[in-house]
């Protein structure tokens, strides 16, 4: 006999109805700025090879999977995240469909090693891919989607950030940095790590104006005479190029009017071996991570036999819902179902008026009046509906909202 | 006003590190009051100080429960989470050391399986996989010299100060690991959600270094 049938295993969580309720508000509410925005929803399978994520990524990491064999002893992992199934489904299954192609997921991931401080092993995430092409309008479109969706479900205090990884790439090629200091360098400036970097530079013999641009991008620029001032200290195609797409795109986020909401850090350097142009990365208050993040990966689809430049993003719907609860927020009205007690012999009035209610749009349960009133007790509130001995509707408790 | 929260070290890293802050122009009267309360607020200036554990401060920091920790950078490296660590603020200065019997100097890798003992067995795995050496880690909680010398481990990775310890036990540092001080670190998100405070604080602190820096001997 087990000890563990009163527990769930680690990572995971029961949502009661409230809880669920408002995650499928959340849910429904992303659904609705994807549609609106010409994203068509898939549904990837909850188990994948291990493969695809071998060969579709370089920031899985294999001890993030939940694996498992097959019975012909293939290893299986369960859904890690929504954009490498899309990349796989937009190679095979859409091979022959026209781009651009705009895919949007909602559902539950699986990663074996975050876990604690609101991230959970299991959480919700919906997301967006556009694949099938490389201009600043679909690295935009992208962002707006993004804060539009952080509007949607009731976040309003919101901060954008906005990167090129292209720039750092052409700082590596202008500086000739490779090998070990070409993997340490990123995460130095990615952490802000000042004196390391200073110490960097004096060891590379870098000139002055590399430690001016490192000191820019560590300390998270901000303003567009920043941006101007970075590019009179680099001299390489890649990051002038990368400067000029993101100028692009900052342009155009001016056009529809969320510029307030985004600054520029081009010292955002994960995932570097992943993306490969613009990303981003959106928080709020009451949360210890970013909210939603995303960016360009022209690679990841050529893994699976389809040359397609593509950019997406995603954002957490549990983190979401954790988010809201911290700033006091409610996400809509939460309505109870109402509880329909009848008296003996009344049954066939009690379901009649019960009918007539669904039809009004109301939830309603039936039961005998025994239970009516347990509820009634039970519970502080909630819709109470009594049909008594002639068969009248009598409301105990009417219906309201709360939030 | 946004209320911003330092998470401290416990001990003589957080009275260094309220020296400073206070030399840099942040009222810190409420920490300097004798008390045992693990959270001081001084609400006037929306300040927030958390007494924690050393090992713990990078994890309130990550979660966000507290936007900005001092803290050695021993316990970042052992942690690895991912914070910004914006300041070196100098003081706590000791090495991380790979130390055992001086006749080991330089034959290291000729020991195949060693077992090492430490309080710091991420950035002991971390240390030896980079030398694509296999070793067995064994957690010990203090007093890591005693390991090598009752047979326990090859060789211990350890916080190295003056040396004394070692040599009066008859060991010696193999390779060092690190360089250690205390280190400010601010969670990502409370650095873009709240520049505006966390920003004028770093800058504040930084000028105070640079004075200090200029006037010391």
């Amino acid at each position: 006999m087990g000890q563990w049938q009163f527990h769930t295993p680690v990572g995971v969580a029961d949502l009661l109805p409230r809880e669920c309720a408002a995650k499928r508000q959340v849910e429904q509410r992303l659904r609705d700025v994807f549609c609106r925005r010409g994203y068509q929803e898939i549904e990837t399978p909850g188990i994948e090879f291990y493969d695809v994520y071998a060969a579709g990524s370089d920031t899985v990491p294999q001890e993030g999977l939940f694996k498992f064999f097959d019975e012909q002893g293939r290893i299986l992992c369960l859904r890690y995240d929504g954009t490498v199934p899309a990349a796989r489904v937009a190679a095979t299954l859409c091979r022959d469909n026209p781009v651009p192609l705009r895919l949007a997921y909602i559902g539950n991931m699986y990663r074996y090693n975050e876990y604690g401080g609101g991230k959970q092993r299991e959480f919700g995430q919906a997301g967006i891919e556009l694949m099938g092409s490389d201009a600043p309008e679909a690295d935009a479109e992208v962002i707006a989607t993004a804060i539009e969706a952080a509007l949607a479900v009731g976040i309003e205090d919101l901060q954008v950030s906005v990167g090129q990884v292209g720039f750092f790439h052409g700082l590596l090629a202008e500086w000739q940095i490779d090998g070990a200091d070409a993997a340490l360098l990123p995460q130095l400036i990615d952490s802000k790590q000042q004196v390391a970097l200073d110490e960097l530079a004096e060891r590379l013999g870098l000139p002055d104006r590399a430690r001016s641009v490192m000191r820019l991008m560590s300390q998270g620029l901000g303003s567009e005479t920043e941006l101007n001032e970075l590019a009179t200290l680099v001299r390489h195609p890649l990051a002038l190029a990368a400067l000029e797409n993101l100028r692009a795109v900052l342009s155009i986020l001016d056009d529809v009017q969320v510029r307030p909401y985004i600054s520029v850090d081009l010292g955002m350097l994960q995932s570097l071996n992943y993306y490969t142009g613009v990303i981003f990365k959106g928080f709020t208050y009451g949360l210890g991570f970013p909210l939603f993040s995303g960016g360009r990966y022209d690679g990841l689809v050529r893994s699976f036999g389809r040359d397609l430049a593509a950019t997406g993003f995603s954002m957490g719907t549990s983190l979401t819902l954790a988010a809201l609860q911290r700033q006091g927020k409610t996400i809509g009205a939460w309505s109870r179902p109402v509880r329909l007690g009848y008296l003996p012999g009344q049954h066939k009035k009690a379901l009649r008026t019960a009918d007539s209610l669904r039809r009004d749009g109301l939830a309603v349960s039936c039961d005998p009046v025994e239970s009516a009133a347990a509820w009634l007790a039970h519970n502080p509130d909630g819709p109470v509906l009594l049909v008594d001995a002639r068969g009248e509707p009598v409301w105990l408790r009417e219906v309201t909202t709360d939030a | 006003m946004l209320e911003l929260t330092i998470a401290l070290a416990k001990g003589r890293l957080a009275d260094q590190a309220i020296d400073l802050l206070e030399a840099a122009g942040t009222d810190c009267r409420v920490v300097r009051a004798p008390s045992r309360k693990l959270i001081l607020t001084d609400e006037q200036a929306g300040l927030r100080f958390i007494m924690a554990k050393p090992a713990d401060v990078p994890t309130y920091v990550d979660y966000g429960a507290a936007d900005i920790g001092i803290v050695g950078k021993d316990t970042l490296l052992e942690e690895n989470r991912s914070l910004y660590e914006v300041l070196n603020l100098g003081f706590g200065a000791c090495r991380m050391c790979v130390c055992g019997p001086e006749n080991l100097a330089g034959r290291l890798d000729s020991i195949p399986n060693k077992r090492v003992a430490t309080k710091y067995p991420n950035i002991a795995r971390a240390y030896f996989e980079a030398r694509r050496e296999s070793v067995e880690i064994i957690r010990l909680n203090g007093s890591v010299e005693l390991a090598p010398l009752v047979g326990l481990a090859e060789v211990i990775v350890d916080i190295v100060e003056s040396g004394r310890t070692l040599r009066e036990n008859g060991l010696a540092v193999l390779d060092t690991i690190a360089s250690l001080s205390a280190r400010m670190v601010v969670n990502r998100v409370s650095m873009k959600m709240k520049a505006d405070r966390i920003n004028p604080l770093i800058q504040a602190v930084r000028r105070q270094l640079d004075q200090a820096g200029r006037t010391a001997p």
